[in-house]
């Protein structure tokens, strides 16, 4: 039977994770729980709710930082960050429910990256609970800080492998006095990613670029442009300018952030299974093409400014299998890596989280979990380094 | 201050030359003076100089370091600002002049890869013809090394809206300090398992030793706007940059410089900024061309709105470049004001800047040493520079530092924001961590190196340098 445990504080999180570690009870850390599907997600006997761990600590808008505990709902976060007319500049899937803590814990990232980076640079400060208990901070609340080792990177992805994430600091940015969207349908992927291309090769630093096609239907190219009421007038121009060098035209759309919210989720919900995939940018027109042709190809979302790239395959079971097996082939080959975000049931055994590829470094991944989890209790086996 | 029983001295010298052959092997007094000291203040000699020409060099000496147990400190141009670079407790110094080759310009994947001894203004020059560059640029960039900013996390005055170095790395290749060579990331921006080299990046060579590094180029700035602005006071200058924060502008640069530090920059540079002002802002919007006109004027309205006396936008390259050639210059400048400095690196969130420098100026008073300040003000990066004349002076100097990095961090602040801790803070780590944040930091140590034989004696409180300033701290 699952026990939940539901600290007030930092020190009553670091007081269960030790008695826990003293036990040897396994651990699950949730916050909302959205993104149950990501990793390999084995039972545990305890449950650590982050929710009580909530609330602003602290937040000076002209400093540009943001102190926040884990258990806070990115929702709220960004609703005292507006009173400010400031925001953190995430668009993380599940941004209604998802907390900051689930958001850092599983590197939760949209297409904004595209322009503000991902949650990797924005974080500037981290308190977890190892899993001994001990309450460690790495970073600061500061923008620029080199004192001691980065420790804030090692917790973005970890999936709650190598500790319990109780407090963060962002860096935050003014609200852009304009956002404007703007989309063009392509025949070809390759058309859309040359297009986009186009506008990643320039300064104009779109908010979004994402890419969005399926089995036999049109492509779409979605750009999201921030800032100033004339850079983003030009960014928008720019999309128009590179679709037409493609024999397509550009409109205006304000329903971007709408589509691009829905396609963020694109591995939360339906059948079949999806394949995510990091890969160098100008590696993504060919793992395109090699995606189309499965036969259980069914849709494709990218962030076609980072190289982010997720693929749903539906079908029977040797269809769904034989995809996936193939694209995670083919991301390796591009110089990239894959990992399987959703899959049927009926293959989890079969197709497994991170594919059969070892991450470089592995060996080091070890050392590190085992050094910070040296009871092995902190959500075993559900990352890609254990 | 040796603190192995490891091989040292001259059959260590031989050995490596037997290992590795003369021409890669300084061992000679003369030769191994000069590399007894970099861009900071203390100095330790080593007992040899290997010079790698690749990575199988590198993992060789490291195999045969942990074997004999000798300490391996990493060294690119030797211009880092926290002795990074000195081996405090002997060994080897491996210098990477030999492996300073650009390996490639991925212009489809906006990446290059290159060895660590590449010198950072290189890549731009060789990125330039491809519209593209390497964001981190510290003031020392036509010398310091990529190795080192990825050492040392650098970063530089447009690092305030486009990041740090380790924003900008994606692949590294490594050596171990037993040897391993291991190879991670790539050009893709993020891999499956934990951000390990987001957890190298800024570790001062503590890790291991990076033989190989992937860089994100960005595309250039289509145009940008600098502009110049003085005030009365220097109080004036650090509340127009929270004025222009608080306003929703986020500037590619925010650059401020005191009265002191603009007397010795005309002086060397020439870059014709104001004597009379109290304080100098240089600041930068850069991007597409549309609309920069207008993000510029409102920065000169707020400057103007908070009593700036000049102001000034540079109208051609050639003005651009004389107002920025003050900025980089003016470390090296200080030679007009005394013989020698001390450059301190404390961090404070950006709206205790007036307070803060008001601190540092009773500092100044107290210990009777001028202190001029040149920082990268939207940052909250504080950059003081000490001046002394002779090494009698250094014990105050450093005293005065020491109360300038105890302010930033009741401020809330860093006591280095991109020089590093090297071994010039390393007993002042307990300030801004707990016992257990330290610990947290050494379990990572040990996990990449658990012999200790990778840059000893830096980052982490070491009991034999440390205890006079814990003893005083407890007084």
């Amino acid at each position: 039977m699952t026990d939940r445990i539901r600290p007030a504080d930092a020190a009553a999180c670091a007081r269960a994770v030790a008695e826990s570690a003293a036990a040897s009870r396994t651990m699950r850390v949730r916050g909302a729980g959205t993104k149950d599907y990501l990793g390999e997600v084995l039972p545990t006997d305890t449950v650590l709710d982050t929710g009580a761990l909530a609330g602003v600590v602290a937040h000076v808008p002209a400093d540009l930082t943001v102190t926040v505990a884990a258990g806070t709902p990115f929702s709220d976060l960004r609703s005292a960050l507006a009173r400010a007319g400031q925001f953190l500049p995430l668009d993380p899937p599940h941004a209604s429910a998802a907390t900051i803590g689930g958001i850092v814990a599983a590197n939760s990232n949209g297409f904004w990256r595209a322009r503000y980076g991902a949650v990797r640079d924005l974080l500037i400060g981290t308190t977890a609970v190892l899993g001994d208990g001990t309450l460690a901070r790495s970073g600061g609340r500061v923008v620029k800080n080199v004192a001691g080792y980065d420790l804030n990177k090692l917790f973005v992805g970890s999936l709650g492998t190598l500790g319990v994430i109780v407090e963060c600091t962002f860096k935050v940015l003014p609200v852009p006095k304009v956002s404007a969207g703007a989309h063009a349908q392509f025949a070809r992927s390759a058309d859309a990613f040359a297009a986009a291309d186009a506008i990643v090769r320039t300064s104009a630093r779109p908010a979004a670029l994402a890419i969005s096609g399926g089995s036999g239907g049109a492509w779409e190219l979605l750009l999201q442009a921030d800032g100033d009421a004339a850079p983003v007038e030009r960014t928008l121009e720019l999309l128009s300018q590179s679709a037409r060098e493609q024999g397509t035209t550009a409109q205006r759309h304000e329903g971007v952030p709408t589509v691009l919210a829905t396609l963020n989720e694109v591995s939360a919900r339906g059948d079949g299974a999806v394949v995510r995939a990091a890969l160098p940018i100008a590696a993504q027109p060919a793992f395109a093409a090699t995606a189309a042709r499965l036969e259980g190809f069914t849709q494709l979302v990218a962030d076609a400014a980072s190289g982010i790239v997720r693929v749903v395959l539906r079908g029977d079971d040797a269809i769904v299998l034989g995809g996936a097996d193939a694209l995670l082939a083919a991301a390796r080959v591009c110089g990239g890596s894959a990992r399987i975000e959703r899959r049927p049931d009926s293959l989890r055994a079969r197709l497994r989280s991170w594919g059969d590829a070892e991450p470089a470094g592995l060996f080091l991944m070890r050392r590190l979990k085992e050094a910070f989890d040296p009871h092995g209790i902190l959500e075993p086996g559900r990352s890609a380094a254990g | 201050m040796t603190v192995r029983a490891g091989l040292r001295g001259a059959p260590l010298v031989s050995a490596l030359t037997g290992l590795l052959g003369a021409d890669k092997v300084l061992g000679t007094r003369e030769d191994l003076l000069i590399y007894e000291y970099d861009g900071a203040v203390d100095t330790a000699t080593p007992d040899a100089v290997v010079l790698p020409n690749d990575t199988a060099d590198v993992a060789k000496l490291s195999r045969f370091c942990r074997q004999h147990e000798v300490p391996i400190v990493p060294r690119g141009a030797g211009t880092g600002l926290s002795g990074g670079a000195i081996p405090v407790e002997g060994g080897v110094v491996v210098s990477f002049a030999r492996m300073s080759r650009i390996l490639e310009i991925d212009v489809a994947n906006l990446r290059a890869v290159v060895q660590p001894g590449l010198v950072n203004l290189h890549l731009s020059t060789a990125a330039a013809p491809h519209g593209l560059y390497f964001v981190p640029d510290p003031s020392s960039q036509k010398a310091c090394t990529i190795g080192g900013n990825v050492a040392e996390n650098s970063g530089g005055p447009h690092t305030l809206a486009y990041g740090v170095t380790t924003n900008h790395v994606t692949g590294l290749e490594l050596v171990l300090s037993d040897g391993t060579v291991v190879r991670l990331g790539g050009k893709a921006v993020e891999y499956e398992g934990y951000d390990l080299i987001g957890a190298f990046v800024g570790s001062e060579g503590t890790l291991g030793i990076v033989t190989e590094i992937t860089v994100r180029l960005t595309p250039l700035p289509e145009d940008k706007r600098t502009i110049l602005a003085a005030f009365a006071t220097i109080d004036g200058a650090s509340e127009t940059v929270s004025a222009i924060i608080g306003a929703g502008i986020v500037p590619s640069a925010i650059e401020l410089m005191d009265q002191l530090a603009t007397e010795a920059v005309e002086a060397a540079v020439g870059a014709g900024y104001p004597l009379d002002a109290g304080g100098i802002l240089l600041m930068e919007v850069d991007g597409l061309r549309d609309g920069l006109d207008d993000a510029a004027s409102r920065i000169e309205e707020i400057c103007r709105a908070n009593g700036a006396t000049t102001l000034r936008r540079a109208a051609t390259t050639l003005e651009r470049d004389r107002l920025w050639a003050g900025r980089k210059g003016a470390f090296a400048s200080m030679g007009r004001l005394a013989p020698a400095y001390y450059v301190q690196d404390g961090v404070i969130p950006r709206t205790r800047l007036p307070d803060v420098l008001r601190t540092v100026r009773e500092v100044a008073q107290r210990h009777g040493v001028r202190i001029a300040n040149v920082f990268h003000a939207g940052d909250g990066n504080l950059h003081p520079l000490i001046l002394f004349a002779n090494e009698s002076e250094l014990e105050g100097v450093k005293q005065a530092g020491l109360e300038i990095l105890e302010a930033c961090v009741a401020a809330g602040g860093s006591i280095t924001g991109e020089h590093g801790v090297g071994m010039e803070k390393n007993c002042f780590m307990p300030l801004q961590f707990t016992a257990d944040d330290l610990a947290t930091m050494g379990r990572v140590k040990s996990a990449f190196d658990p012999a200790g034989l990778a840059n000893p004696g830096k980052i982490f409180p070491t009991p034999g340098r440390c205890r006079e300033f814990q003893l005083a701290a407890r007084r």
